[in-house]
């Protein structure tokens, strides 16, 4: 038994994207087939469940009020060479949702980026564009109470966000051009 | 017996509770690390930390992405912030774990054990010696828990430590937890392998606990140690491993805020009771 071909072929079974092939030695088809290689997929998940729901907080609530955080992440674990430094994983993670379909799951996600980095010591500054009032949004976030979308109202938003700023970040109206 | 614990910074109430119940802090680079300009570096403000704790106690690290046992080699990443974390504090010994968390640059996500082969050894060996000589100081491994079926190789899991510490003469870390996770979830011998286990190099223990799951104990260091854990530690103290120094109680950082401060201090107060004789 090879020492790199034993890697390579476990690695493959913990991504999901290894068949075993029926030349291969029995002990992979013991491992493919055992409860161990599911919980080992699972805890993954929760590792990254650990790591993220503190450093992502707004994002990560919003995901779990819209019942994606397993699809999301699922994703993320899948698509991404997650490394074990945790203090990358954070933005690697909003990064990825700050392009997502959900208008709003991408707003929330490229804010607490910004407010990450902004935090982290970077002098940039950040504008994300919103299509709804994001103060409620925000709020009922970081308090973990369920989002009324209905009860938020629309228009353009913006939310700068910079170290210079006395809170880090500040929410104005767009003002339309005459 | 001396008492350790873990500790990752920026927590300073924290450590305060602690530090009356402890003779070791227990750290480890990749979560004292962060991010600036792209790039992974220890955070000043721990290292300041640190370096105030090394006054009133001993340090040790523990590291957990070396990736000792990848067979493309290990993680360069890691070995630079150690050089970093070396340079400023003083330690006693470092160590890290005995498997592998990445494959030709791949992250696993999780650490898997080594196969216990001829190969595996060999290779293991050699970067053990490299790291003795790179430091010129105690380095240690742990055994670490077994998450998918172990590998029929040539050695058992004590002969493969065994033959590793006579050929390299590093030392261990016997995780006390990671056994009886082992034992719970593949029906592990531990009476068997501590009695094959030679004990020399054994210089520290670690206790934790973590949950249940599917009908898993998992390796997730979020509760406070079970009674059975202690028993077990205490055990292999007395009949075992006659030269260890330390136990340390692992716990994550994420786990602190359902813990608490003082249960965590609680837990060292009776921990130190525990192994003091």
């Amino acid at each position: 038994m090879d020492l790199a071909n034993h890697q390579r072929i476990l690695l493959g079974l913990i991504r999901s994207n290894y068949q075993v092939r029926p030349d291969d030695d029995a002990y992979f088809h013991r491992v493919s087939q055992s409860r161990d290689l599911e919980e080992a997929r699972g805890n993954i998940f929760l590792w990254r469940v650990y790591v993220l729901e503190r450093a992502c907080v707004l994002t990560f609530t919003l995901l779990k009020q819209r019942n994606l955080l397993k699809q999301e992440l699922d994703v993320f674990i899948r698509q991404h060479n997650i490394s074990p430094f945790r203090e990358t994983q954070p933005p690697d993670f909003l990064e990825a949702l700050s392009s997502h379909d959900d208008p709003l799951i991408a707003s929330v996600a490229k804010f607490e980026l910004s407010l990450w980095k902004v935090r982290q010591g970077d002098p940039a500054s950040y504008t994300v564009f919103w299509s709804v009032e994001p103060h409620s949004i925000l709020n009922n976030l970081a308090k973990n109470i369920p989002i009324d979308e209905e009860s938020v109202p629309k228009g353009d938003y913006q939310i700068l966000i910079s170290r210079d700023l006395p809170f880090l970040f500040q929410i104005d109206p767009v003002l339309k051009q005459v | 017996m001396a008492l350790g614990v873990t500790y990752e910074g920026r927590d300073p109430a924290l450590l305060e509770k602690m530090l009356p119940y402890v003779d070791y802090i227990e750290v480890t680079p990749e979560t004292i690390a962060e991010v600036k300009g792209g790039k992974i570096g220890l955070s000043a403000e721990v290292m300041s930390e640190l370096k105030n704790i090394g006054k009133a106690v001993k340090i040790i690290v523990h590291g957990v992405s070396l990736s000792i046992g990848s067979h493309e080699g290990w993680s360069l990443n890691y070995l630079h912030l150690l050089d970093d974390l070396l340079e400023q504090v003083d330690v006693v010994w470092h160590s890290e774990h005995l498997g592998y968390t990445k494959v030709d640059g791949e992250h696993l996500g999780i650490m898997l054990a080594m196969p216990k082969t001829e190969q595996a050894l060999d290779l293991v060996c050699e970067r053990v010696c490299t790291i003795q000589k790179r430091y010129g100081f105690p380095f240690l491994l742990e055994n670490i828990v077994h998450v998918i079926p172990d590998f029929p190789g040539d050695y058992s899991d004590a002969g493969f430590l065994n033959a590793l510490t006579e050929r390299t003469g590093c030392g261990l870390i016997l995780d006390v937890y990671n056994l009886e996770c082992d034992a719970h979830n593949h029906g592990f011998n531990i009476p068997e392998f501590l009695n094959e286990l030679n004990p020399t190099n054994v210089r520290e223990l670690h206790v934790a606990c973590g949950v249940e799951h599917n009908g898993f104990l998992l390796d997730v260091h979020s509760q406070l140690t079970r009674d059975s854990t202690i028993d077990l530690a205490q055990y292999a103290i007395k009949q075992v491993t006659r030269n260890a120094e330390v136990v340390v109680y692992e716990f994550m950082p994420e786990a602190v805020p359902g813990l608490g401060h003082d249960t965590i201090a609680e837990e060292l107060r009776r921990l130190r009771a525990c192994f003091r004789n």
